[in-house]
């Protein structure tokens, strides 16, 4: 069967990885930047983890007290960033928000960056998502999940509280 | 004359920072205290004694053997210290040294020293006195950068990790960070809050580490750049497998 969907209005998803992971201010700037540009569905912020206290070793359990882990705003909402940013990625509603998305990051990354579009986060319930969320009635068997933009942005094990940030935008 | 032992092979510039690891042929570009190297490893309070696992061996009454006779005990040893590590993290972007080498420079250049290399970490078990000798030796010379290097005694994560935005090595627990133009570290290698803080000295700028590199890398010096080196790694891959190496 062919389906002649319109190309240029299918989601596609863009990847920002930058030369060198990134400080807290750049990130800020960086995610400020990304979010101003109209069309953008979610974001994905990934990089090495800043835990709050050792967590292996004979000094398990002293305080890390890591100055880059600290509260940023993106867009007046505050979230605390507990990563060292290496790479963003974003869903945008179509191919023509790619090349705003490239600019902004030119305009904020003071290195070179490798920017790609592939299929980072995914959009469809796993298995495993069944199993947190279930379904959402006998006659719907669609995952029980209000808002299916979370689908995919932290592991479903892990706790949503604190690693998933909405963002208001003007028009809204 | 003399013989002039020729350690490895190559006429690049990774090949000759190699073959100077190996024949403690480095230089000292920072000065570290004792008491600052004692805090920083964390073995023992700075300015204690040395703990010690038995008596001097001058008053333990050895056996009569001719090896004893003939080997001089390393002081580490002679006064019975526990036996310590120190162990270290070299980034993969152009640090000075990789950690096959730090076990080269410590085997070749000291005695009494165990190394242990794996991929991104490389550690050093020897007498607590020894181990600080080869410690301060790695600290103070070209061969570590304060920044591209650590000394890791756990979560060595970071050294296959993209350099930070200022240039130094990722260190998730924050053990050093760059303050100003130098290199401080506040926490011993395991993350244990110090009571000071460490000059480390300033870190190399990244054409100086290019220079000072051992690491054949695409980008500044590939492996296929050397090709005496890649003729020598040949020719002893070909004597062991096929003829069965047998180095004599």
């Amino acid at each position: 069967m062919v389906r002649n969907a319109s190309v240029t209005k299918k989601p596609i998803q863009v990847e920002i990885f930058p030369q060198k992971v990134l400080m807290p201010n750049t990130a800020e700037q960086l995610l400020n930047g990304i979010d101003k540009v109209p069309g953008v569905i979610r974001m994905l912020i990934q990089g090495p983890s800043l835990p709050r206290q050792v967590s292996c070793g004979p000094g398990t359990g002293a305080p890390v007290d890591h100055p880059d882990r600290r509260i940023i705003n993106v867009s007046g909402q505050a979230f605390e960033l507990n990563v060292r940013v290496g790479r963003i990625q974003v869903e945008i509603e179509d191919r023509s928000v790619k090349e705003n998305i490239r600019k902004v990051a030119e305009e904020n990354l003071p290195f070179p960056f490798e920017f790609r579009e592939g299929f980072f986060i995914r959009r469809k319930a796993t298995l495993v998502d069944y199993a947190k969320y279930g379904f959402k009635s006998k006659e719907d068997e669609s995952v029980n999940l209000e808002d299916t933009r979370l689908l995919g942005l932290v592991d479903p094990k892990a706790d949503p509280k604190d690693r998933i940030c909405m963002l208001e935008s003007e028009d809204e | 004359m003399a013989y002039t032992p020729q350690y490895y092979a190559g006429n690049t510039s990774v090949a000759q920072n190699r073959r100077n690891h190996m024949s403690n042929n480095v230089q000292k570009v920072r000065e570290i205290s004792d008491e600052d190297l004692t805090a920083c490893l964390g073995h023992r309070a700075p300015g204690s004694d040395y703990p010690s696992t038995h008596p001097p061996l001058a008053e333990m009454g050895e056996p009569d053997c001719p090896v004893r006779q003939m080997v001089t005990p390393t002081p580490g040893t002679a006064a019975g210290d526990r036996v310590r590590y120190v162990q270290w993290a070299d980034s993969m972007y152009n640090a000075p040294a990789v950690p096959y080498w730090r076990s080269y420079h410590a085997a070749m250049n000291h005695r009494g020293v165990d190394p242990g290399t794996l991929s991104g970490r490389q550690v050093v078990e020897a007498r607590e006195r020894d181990m600080e000798a080869v410690a301060k030796e790695q600290m103070e010379t070209d061969m570590t950068c304060p920044g591209l290097a650590g000394l890791r005694g756990a979560t060595v994560h970071g050294h296959s990790c993209r350099l930070q935005e200022d240039g130094v090595m990722f260190d998730m627990i924050d053990r050093r960070r760059l303050e100003g133009d130098v290199i401080i570290q506040d926490k011993d290698q395991v993350g244990v809050p110090l009571d000071r803080k460490v000059n480390l000295g300033k870190p190399m700028t990244t054409a100086e580490a290019n220079k000072k590199t051992t690491f054949y890398r695409v980008g500044n010096v590939a492996y296929r750049d050397d090709p005496e080196a890649i003729e020598w790694l040949q020719k002893v891959w070909e004597l062991r497998t096929v003829y069965g190496y047998q180095p004599k």
